[in-house]
């Protein structure tokens, strides 16, 4: 929705009118967005500006003046290693961007391309590890670690809540009974306040060998587990490995966290996409039964690539909620998993409102802008063409 | 009769296996059925089981929350009295009415106004500005967090506040929340689907875009206007980290913020905290289920035209 789509909706015949009464239009426009403007400016565009401003100072309480980029290098630790990384990611952006470029294989430099991408690729994943390992020898652990594990938490949570999704508004839109009932059910745990449900889910994945989660655990035949308070990570718990790193995976307290996150979040995705289903054109499959193509045929052919707006709608709506994620994972984390739940959100907050270092907390705010500006350019750019709109 | 015998034969042939067919394909379908029925039955009972733990938990003594008994063997409903009481919900239930209710109505005025303007008044650099509006909606809570809280505090020299720092006060909790980009959204693609027809006849009447605006618009968007209500008054009731940043007291704080001091003091006493939960959710379950046809569809309606 941006400046084309408006066209549409201007007043015909608008300039036709008098000079004068044209001039009042204009003035009554401006006096109406007057009151939001001035509140969205207020509230919503200046502070970027003044948190630009706030991270290039020491401010800790009350601001000490200017230290330039003190507060990203304290970030981020060595400026070079950071160079490097951000160059790894750029580098996949300009990878894909070789790979697709060339379309038709009978294009004379199709060859090149490709293998220029794949040269690309491997020196981006080269690039990215090893400006990691010098940002954390030399800057700030706690907010480095959080990128990891906001990671987890969104690769983690969002595939998974599509795909149950998916699956529940396809059954659902199989003409069922009881249709309104269960899209009510499910909607629940995204309707009731998270304050409250995480509550609840803390008191589920609580370390008591007598708690929910625990049960479910011995139904199963399996040792009951620290859920919340468990740092230790996944795939070591699983199998028993002494895995370090980024590679260990989420510890289980986070884990714990993205189930969490995909119970109250499936019920909203399915309503999205029970309408997607809904605004595809009977017709389509009628042709297609027609022409005897079968269900799965139908599903390939008709409603993915007919549903792929909305997926990347959801995909795109759900990273950057995860990037958002604050209130449950502050209700839900406990001391004992030892930061492996602290999210970047988290980590801004407890530096901002624990610490009390005002500038240094804006700096990574801002950090955390360029991060999610990038991966929502990223998505729509590899995603977004992949994407049919009908 | 040669045509009915060729006939016949081909038809008894063939209405035999399509019989048989159609037998089998019902039976398919019903045991199609039964699992869709069953995977739906089980995602229900996933999203239910932490509500009805909730409840059962809520009515059972301490120690029966202590050695988790799954339901209580008398259900306690004093239970939610002592809770109401020690957790001071009263207040913050009143707290929480008037704020969502300040925030609703600012909210209202400033998004009708804006999307009356956005759909239908043309004016130079509208398309910029709604751009730039809608842009704003990428931007992160955390980064406009900081600075806002030094505005509220009365600590940025830009923008200075009438009558010193709004920290704990009812402006302070509600002002940043009344305006919204995506109410302004939502009205402005209703307000553009009214007919222009209505606007040229009311302008042959004489009336102005106030005028319009009162007398034809608003009538005729009761169902948007309605969707947006829902949907600021439960984000309201809902809010959390700002509220929890801008009260240090009691005076203004609203009720999630409110429960989560709750949790924090009676942690351990959990029978409490679950009814003290329980009593949180109960208004916002109440305007669901009254309004969760309208509410579902408007949540639908964003989703596919965002």
């Amino acid at each position: 929705m941006t400046a084309a789509s408006l066209q549409g909706v201007g007043q015909p015949g608008g300039r036709a009118a008098g000079s004068l009464k044209a001039w009042q239009s204009q003035l009554t426009g401006y006096l109406y967005i007057l009151p939001a403007s001035i509140l969205i400016f207020c509230f919503g565009l200046f502070p970027v500006g003044y948190a630009l401003y706030m991270s290039t100072r020491r401010w800790r309480v009350v601001d000490r003046g200017y230290v330039g980029v003190e507060n990203y290098l304290k970030a981020i630790g060595d400026p070079w290693s950071a160079l490097l990384f951000a160059g790894g990611f750029l580098g996949l952006i300009g990878a894909w961007y070789l790979w697709t470029r060339p379309g038709s294989n009978r294009n004379p430099g199709y060859r090149v391309a490709r293998i220029a991408s794949l040269v690309v690729v491997a020196a981006s994943l080269w690039l990215i590890p090893t400006g990691w390992a010098g940002m954390l020898s030399a800057g700030d652990d706690r907010f480095l670690n959080a990128i990891p594990i906001t990671f987890y938490f969104a690769f983690g949570s969002i595939p998974v809540q599509l795909l149950v999704a998916l699956c529940l508004a396809y059954i659902l839109f199989q003409k069922i009974r009881g249709q309104e009932f269960f899209r009510m059910i499910f909607f629940l745990p995204y309707i009731t306040p998270v304050i409250a449900t995480a509550l609840i889910f803390r008191n589920i994945f609580s370390p008591r060998e007598l708690s929910i989660a625990n049960r479910g655990m011995q139904a199963i035949g399996l040792p009951a587990q620290e859920w919340l308070f468990e740092s230790e990570r996944l795939l070591n718990l699983l199998f028993g490995t002494e895995l370090g790193g980024f590679l260990a995976g989420p510890s289980l307290a986070l884990v714990s966290i993205v189930f969490f996150g995909i119970w109250t979040y499936v019920g909203y995705n399915t309503v999205i996409f029970l309408a997607g289903l809904g605004s595809i054109d009977p017709t389509l499959y009628e042709a297609a039964e027609i022409d005897g193509a079968s269900h799965i045929q139908q599903m390939r052919w008709i409603t993915f690539p007919l549903l792929s707006p909305v997926t990347f709608y959801l995909s795109v709506i759900g990273f950057i909620g995860t990037f958002k994620a604050f209130n449950h994972i502050f209700v839900m984390m406990e001391p004992s998993a030892l930061g492996t739940v602290t999210t970047v959100s988290i980590n801004i907050f407890n530096t901002f409102n624990k610490a009390n270092q005002f500038g240094y907390a804006s700096a990574q705010a801002v950090l955390l802008l360029v991060v999610i500006l990038y991966m929502t350019f990223v998505q729509s750019k590899v995603l977004g063409e992949r994407v049919f709109y009908g | 009769m040669a045509d009915t015998q060729i006939v016949k034969p081909i038809g008894l042939a063939s209405a035999r296996p399509r019989a048989s067919a159609r037998r089998g394909r019902a039976v398919r379908y019903r045991l199609g059925r039964l699992v869709l029925y069953g995977v739906l039955l089980l995602g229900g009972i996933i999203s239910l089981i932490p509500f009805a733990w909730m409840m059962s938990a809520s009515l059972m003594t301490l120690g029966e929350t202590v050695t988790r008994q799954l339901l209580p063997s008398v259900p306690r409903f004093e239970n939610y009295v002592q809770a109401w009481q020690d957790a001071n919900f009263a207040r913050y239930f009143l707290n929480s009415a008037v704020i969502a209710a300040a925030i609703l109505s600012g909210q209202l005025f400033t998004s009708i106004l804006a999307g009356y303007a956005f759909a239908r008044i043309e004016f130079k650099g509208r398309g910029l500005i709604f751009s730039i509006m809608l842009s704003t909606l990428m931007i992160q809570g955390m980064v406009t967090m900081i600075p806002n809280f030094l505005v509220i505090a009365n600590r940025v020299p830009f923008i200075p506040l009438p009558g010193g720092s709004w920290l704990n006060t009812l402006q302070g909790i509600t002002v940043p929340g009344m305006a919204s980009v995506f109410s302004i959204f939502l009205l402005r693609q209703f307000f553009a689907q009214i007919p222009w027809e209505l606007w040229d006849a009311a302008r042959i009447d004489g009336s102005g875009h106030n005028l319009f605006l009162i007398r034809v618009v608003l009538p005729l968007s009761k169902p948007a206007i309605f969707t947006v209500t829902v949907f600021v008054f439960i984000g309201a009731w809902n809010e959390f980290l700002w509220p929890l940043l801008v009260t240090t007291t009691e005076t203004w704080r609203p009720i999630m913020v409110g429960l989560y001091r709750f949790a924090e003091e009676a942690g351990s006493l959990m029978h409490l905290m679950m009814a003290g939960s329980m009593i949180t959710i109960v208004p916002i379950l109440i305007l669901y289920f009254l309004t969760q046809k309208q509410y579902t569809e408007g949540i639908a309606l964003t989703g596919l035209k965002g």
